[in-house]
């Protein structure tokens, strides 16, 4: 089976955020909104952007990043959330085997299994996973983009599409064949840097490549890190390290010590036998 | 028999208390890694008593220095005081371990020279374990991840060495048949004369010494 993959053409986002509320609301990830006396309690952040960030209870924002452009500012708007990768870190480094890839290639998460270590938050390059993990007792639990395949809540396996793709009122959000996708977003490039009333020379498809192959895919009208996206985002060479040399020798090495260790204590205890029965016979 | 006091009862205690602690630590911080092992809410039980057992682990011998400094002091700075019978040590223990003419062996001190290594592959780990265990403890998401990345590394590779270590320590303790009194010494506090005397003839001289001070005033 091909795996599928979310696209995102950043030309077409209007940050309406839909998606993010779409997400919240199918996802049960509701918060309290703070309220004071007769109105709701807000803060100038300087942005237009709200939340500011991912947390257990968002697992997608809009961000809205801004470039002077003359007298004015021109908006970037970035689809912020899990990518989805495939060679996932955070996989990787789970102690509890919570994190996985299921049968699309999308990573998601055993809630149950998780023990709130943070690993998964520490290793991912895009910074994604957020936790509620009590600082002195460990205690605490993972929370992201599950791709709408939290078990209960599984839009894909009803032949749904993800709830942020449903409510996209101008097409942003295509949900499809990982392969389809990539081939539909290399002729949106093309086009941009070539024909329209305006031409993007530097637009590119973010997540083909990077990671094995994310599974958000991103029509970008700039370099990556405009949008705030890791120009070239690496596999942690300490999970790597993990994975390939530690992890695989701790067992080799212990075996080899306690193996060598029972050699010694045998021949010592056999020489020293020798030894006495040498003695006692020179005593005789 | 003539019997020596090697170990007071305040360290045998701390001995107890630390093997304790270091038995339920490596336990719990493997447990993790073990796929079998139910995740979850358990997984959960066995990193809050892992930090529990950090508390214990860094608080005894917190406690034991402030109580006694001096002697914690000596203690470390036995452990980096080398000579040249250190390496004469070091070329003989390979056979004595094995077995061979326990003549060879140059007589030690109060600790011998693997003893001392054992003493500095403690405090160094131990330092190890401490820093990059609280980093991720406490620090996780105030420090860049790379750091958080390779104090996890850190303390995996410590931890690797220190299981390598407490082997050693075991199997001398325990099962060699050279150091026959030496686990019993660690609950009675007491190693015979001959033991002290073939075993760490210097220190056993110089106990004698004193003694024999003691016994001519």
């Amino acid at each position: 089976m091909s795996d599928k993959a979310i696209l995102f053409n950043t030309t077409r986002c209007i940050a309406c955020r839909g998606c993010q509320v779409a997400c919240k609301q199918w996802n049960e990830t509701d918060e309290v909104i703070p309220t004071e006396q007769n109105s709701v309690r807000s803060v100038n952040r300087g942005s237009y952007e709200n939340p500011p960030d991912l947390s257990p209870k968002t697992w997608m924002t809009i961000k809205f990043i801004e470039k002077p452009q003359g007298d004015s500012i021109e908006w970037f708007f970035n689809r912020r959330s899990c990518m989805h990768c495939t060679e996932a870190a955070c996989v990787e480094v789970c102690p509890s085997g919570a994190l996985y890839h299921n049968e699309d290639g999308f990573v998601t998460y055993d809630k149950d299994k998780c023990t709130g270590c943070g690993y998964c938050e520490q290793y991912c390059p895009f910074d994604v996973p957020r936790l509620d993990t009590n600082i002195v007792t460990g205690v605490g639990k993972m929370d992201k983009c599950t791709l709408c395949t939290t078990p209960s809540l599984n839009r894909l396996s009803a032949g749904e599409e993800p709830a942020c793709v449903n409510t996209c009122p101008t097409h942003a959000l295509v949900f499809g064949d990982r392969d389809e996708l990539i081939s539909e977003a290399k002729t949106l490039v093309t086009g941009l840097q070539t024909t329209g009333s305006r031409v993007y020379p530097k637009a590119t498809l973010y997540g083909e490549q990077e990671l094995g192959g994310l599974h958000v895919l991103y029509v970008l009208t700039d370099s990556p890190g405009v949008y705030g996206l890791p120009e070239n985002p690496q596999f942690p060479i300490a999970a790597t390290l993990q994975r390939d040399v530690f992890r695989p020798l701790t067992k080799v090495v212990w075996l080899m010590v306690a193996g060598g260790l029972a050699l010694n204590v045998l021949i010592a205890w056999f020489r020293q036998r020798q030894l006495s029965e040498e003695n006692s016979h020179g005593n005789d | 028999m003539e019997m020596i006091e090697r170990y007071t009862r305040a360290a045998r205690w701390f001995h107890w208390l630390i093997a304790i602690v270091f038995f339920e630590m490596a336990l719990s911080g493997l447990l993790i890694f073990l796929p079998w092992v139910p995740s979850g809410t358990i997984g959960m039980w066995t990193r809050l008593i892992h930090r529990i057992g950090a508390v214990f682990l860094v608080g005894a011998p917190a406690i034991f220095m402030l109580f006694a400094w001096q002697r914690s002091w000596d203690f470390i700075k036995e452990a980096f005081t080398w000579g040249k019978e250190d390496l004469e040590w070091l070329r003989a223990a390979p056979g004595y371990y094995f077995g061979g003419d326990p003549r060879m062996m140059p007589p030690q001190g109060y600790i011998n020279t693997g003893m001392k290594l054992y003493r500095i592959s403690i405090i160094l780990g131990g330092g190890v374990f401490l820093i990059t265990g609280f980093i991720m403890t406490f620090l996780r998401g105030i420090v860049p991840p790379a750091v958080f990345q390779w104090c996890l590394v850190l303390h995996d590779v410590t931890f690797i060495v220190a299981i390598g270590m407490f082997l050693l320590h075991f199997q001398l303790g325990v099962f060699h048949p050279r150091m026959d009194e030496s686990l019993l010494s660690m609950f009675d506090g007491k190693v015979s004369g001959v033991y002290a005397k073939s075993h760490h003839g210097k220190w056993y001289d110089g106990v004698n010494n004193r003694d024999d001070d003691n016994s001519s005033e």
